[in-house]
Order: C-alpha cells, then sequence, then structure tokens
C-alpha cells in the first residue's frame, strides 16, 4: 500500500462511524507494512476518538464560519443542522481547507439530498 | 549567544486584535500563521483578506518583524496532488514574504490533508524514516521560499508510536542544514500527561541545538461527556494562561537551547476577554524576563 491510500485510509477510518474498529482493520489489511501496522495497533483508542470528533469539529466550524447562510440554518434549527452534518461528514470526504468553499460543498450536498438547506448560499470571507 | 526575543501572536480576530493592542508595545516580534490572511477565491487563487492588510500595517506602525507559523503546508502529506497543492500554497506564501519578510517559517509535525482529505488538525505520522524523509523534502521545498524553516513539537490526541521515540523522528526529520524545531513547551507538557511520560526524558533525547524558537501557552482538558468512558485528555487549546508545569519547563530547557532566538507567547482566537489581557501582559513580562537571563 502506498503513503497517499495509507493515509487516505486513515482519514477515512477517522471519519467511520467506530474509528477504532475502522483503523484495526486498516492495520490488519495485508498490504500494510509491518512497522506501520505495528503503530497503528498501538494507538490509544479514547485518543483516535477524539481525534475523530475533533476534526468533525474542525469541519463543523469551517461550515459555520464560511455562510451566513449556514449559520442561520443553524441557529434557526440546530438539530436538524447537526443531523444534515453528521451525514454530509459520514458520506462526503473533505477536500476544502478554506471556510467558504467548504460551506458551499456543504450547502450543495444538503440542496442536492433534499435536507432542509436555505435557498441562500452567499458566502462570507 | 545571540539576544533573544519575545513574540506574540497576531489572530483574525478583530475583538481580540482591539482588546490586545496595548500588549503590541511587549513583543519584539510578531507571529503570524500566512493562511488566516487568505481566502480561495473561485477560480482556486489564494488572495489576500482583510486580516492580511491589518498585519502589515501593525508591522509598519510598530517597525517589528514577523516571523511565520502555518497549518496548512502539511509536512508529512504523502501524493502528486498534495505536491500540487503544495506548490500553489508555497507561490502564495512567495507573495507574502516579499512584505512581511518572515525570519522563518514553521509548521507542525503531522498531517493536516490524508490522502486528498483535509483532515485540518495536524493528525500524528507513524515515526518511520519514509514519513522522516516526506517531511524532510517537504520543508526543503519551503526553504525555496524562506531560507529558515522547521517543525513544531505536537500535541496529537493519538500516536502512531511511543512519546519518547519522537526525538529521534525529529532529528531525523530536521537532518538539512537551516532546518530548525519550534519546541512548543505546552504540546510537550500535554503529550506528557496524556501518555504519562516525563518531560525531561523528552527533552533529554532531544537535540537542543536545533531549538529556534520557544511556544509557551495554556489549555484546558476534554469534556468527559464526548468520550464512552467520560476519560478526559488535555488539549492543546491555548485559550488559557500558560500553567506553572509550562513556565517551570521553560526555565529548565532554556538556557540548553544555544540558538533559540525567540520564546513567543501564543493564545487562540476568541479565547480573549477583558480581564485576559492583565494575564497576557503579566505573561510576555515574565517571558522578558526568562530571555534577559538567557541574553
Amino acid at each position: 500500500m502506498s503513503h497517499e491510500q495509507l493515509q487516505r485510509e486513515m482519514a477515512d477510518a477517522l471519519r467511520a462511524e467506530d474509528p477504532v474498529a475502522a483503523l484495526r482493520a486498516l492495520a490488519e489489511a495485508p498490504s500494510v507494512d509491518p512497522a506501520i501496522r505495528s503503530a497503528l495497533l498501538a494507538a490509544d483508542p479514547d485518543g483516535l476518538r477524539l481525534t475523530a470528533l475533533l476534526v468533525a469539529k474542525l469541519r463543523f466550524e469551517r461550515v459555520i464560519r464560511g455562510s451566513s447562510a449556514a449559520g442561520d440554518w443553524f441557529d434557526r434549527d440546530a438539530a436538524a443542522f447537526s443531523a444534515a452534518f453528521r451525514r454530509y461528514h459520514a458520506e462526503v470526504p473533505p477536500s476544502e481547507p478554506f471556510p467558504a468553499a467548504e460551506a458551499k460543498s456543504f450547502l450543495a450536498w444538503a440542496a442536492a439530498h433534499q435536507e432542509d438547506a436555505p435557498k441562500s448560499t452567499r458566502s462570507l470571507r | 549567544m545571540t539576544t533573544i526575543q519575545v513574540g506574540f501572536v497576531l489572530q483574525p480576530d478583530e475583538e481580540m486584535l482591539g482588546l490586545t493592542e496595548p500588549l503590541l508595545e511587549l513583543a519584539d516580534y510578531f507571529e503570524v500563521a500566512p493562511e488566516t490572511t487568505w481566502f480561495e477565491a473561485p477560480d482556486g487563487r489564494l488572495l489576500e483578506n482583510g486580516f492580511h492588510r491589518r498585519f502589515l500595517q501593525i508591522g509598519e506602525r510598530t517597525g517589528k518583524p514577523f516571523v511565520a507559523h502555518g497549518v496548512g503546508l502539511s509536512l508529512g502529506s504523502f501524493g502528486r496532488a498534495e505536491w500540487r497543492r503544495r506548490a500553489r500554497w508555497l507561490r502564495r506564501l512567495r507573495e507574502d514574504q516579499a512584505r512581511f519578510r518572515y525570519r522563518w517559517y514553521t509548521d507542525h509535525l503531522g498531517a493536516t490533508v490524508m490522502g486528498g482529505q483535509v483532515v485540518a488538525l495536524p493528525v500524528a505520522l507513524p515515526m518511520t524514516e519514509a514519513f522522516a524523509a516526506q517531511v524532510r523534502r517537504v520543508l526543503r521545498a519551503a526553504q525555496a521560499v524562506v531560507p529558515d524553516v522547521g517543525l513544531e513539537n505536537t500535541a496529537p490526541t493519538v500516536l502512531f508510536g511511543q512519546p519518547l521515540e519522537e526525538p529521534a523522528f525529529i532529528a531525523s526529520a530536521l537532518a538539512r542544514p537551516r532546518t530548525h524545531l519550534l519546541l512548543d513547551l505546552h504540546n510537550l507538557h500535554t503529550v506528557a500527561v496524556n501518555y504519562g511520560v516525563d518531560p525531561d526524558a523528552y527533552l533529554a533525547r532531544l537535540d537542543l541545538g536545533k531549538v529556534i524558537e520557544i511556544h509557551v501557552s495554556g489549555g484546558s482538558w476534554s469534556d468527559p461527556a464526548w468520550l464512552p468512558g467520560g476519560r478526559s485528555l488535555r488539549l492543546d487549546s491555548h485559550d488559557g494562561a500558560a500553567p506553572d508545569e509550562v513556565l517551570a519547563l521553560l526555565e529548565r530547557v532554556a538556557p540548553r537551547c544555544p540558538n533559540l532566538r525567540g520564546i513567543t507567547l501564543e493564545r487562540m482566537e476568541g479565547t480573549v476577554g477583558a480581564p485576559d489581557v492583565a494575564v497576557l501582559a503579566a505573561e510576555l513580562k515574565h517571558l522578558h524576563g526568562v530571555a534577559r537571563s538567557l541574553s
């Protein structure tokens, strides 16, 4: 397994419903180098769960900061917004480092999935 | 030993910039995360946001220099797409360098992009030679823009290796000339607390001759409700006063860093209220006392 593929699968594990099980499955794949396997299996389960949570939290913050429409939606119905974000985070790999682009991606996904997204996708900088 | 200066972070936060205005005279230099001064245009170009001009104006008004400390270069990421992304990052940084004249440029040890996915916080690297070599290659690319570059020891909530193996990994990553270590003492404290490691044992293994800058900051604990077992881990959240353990580490380690050039006080945006300003002022004065004792 190339290092790029390894990192992609580690990132997938961090978005999995059970990051600990996902990373363990990755570590035990036959194509993983033995030294990498040992390193992955040594990961502290709580630390891994917390890392996954922080990755999601930072993405959530990028969405909120990146669009007034997203922020308005959150203010109007935090539960629906959060549920939509959870599905988005699980389904769509994060590819945008800047808030405006991440928010635009989220709102487009929500519209395509007939989530309760606002019509406006005006972005902030 | 050259004169050691004291730095303060500039964050993209108008309220914090206003509140901390009186602290600018207590700093000898300012730390900036270059990417916090950019936004991405629809065509993918990285353009200056309002904080770019704001920070430059502070530099012009005070006559004080800048150092750069980013998070988005992603020192440990692999892949062709990553090199294309980094090339765009470094082109923008080159434009900034002409105006900010960063004395050195550091980023975090880890990967903030993994296989094309933006994880945003520096995820720890498996401590193998292949990953150290990748960090060396990325730092070398950055040296084409800023000749003195480096990495910061981080406080990942998960490690892929043993904490006391990290100094050797860092030594390998920093094997090239003019590549430096930014020693973050709160990050070291955090790893020590979370993993039950003696921070002095970590420091004893570290090549302190590589240290160009030290970071001092505070942090907090994760909410016990976040983890199924109710465990709490310390976070490098930079949201409070530096704890006594960090200040004690500074007293012990700074005299052992012969190439140290700056001690920087960090605080995260959104975490400064009016009562914090006096605390930050006292911290900056304390850092000046340490710096004077060494110069």
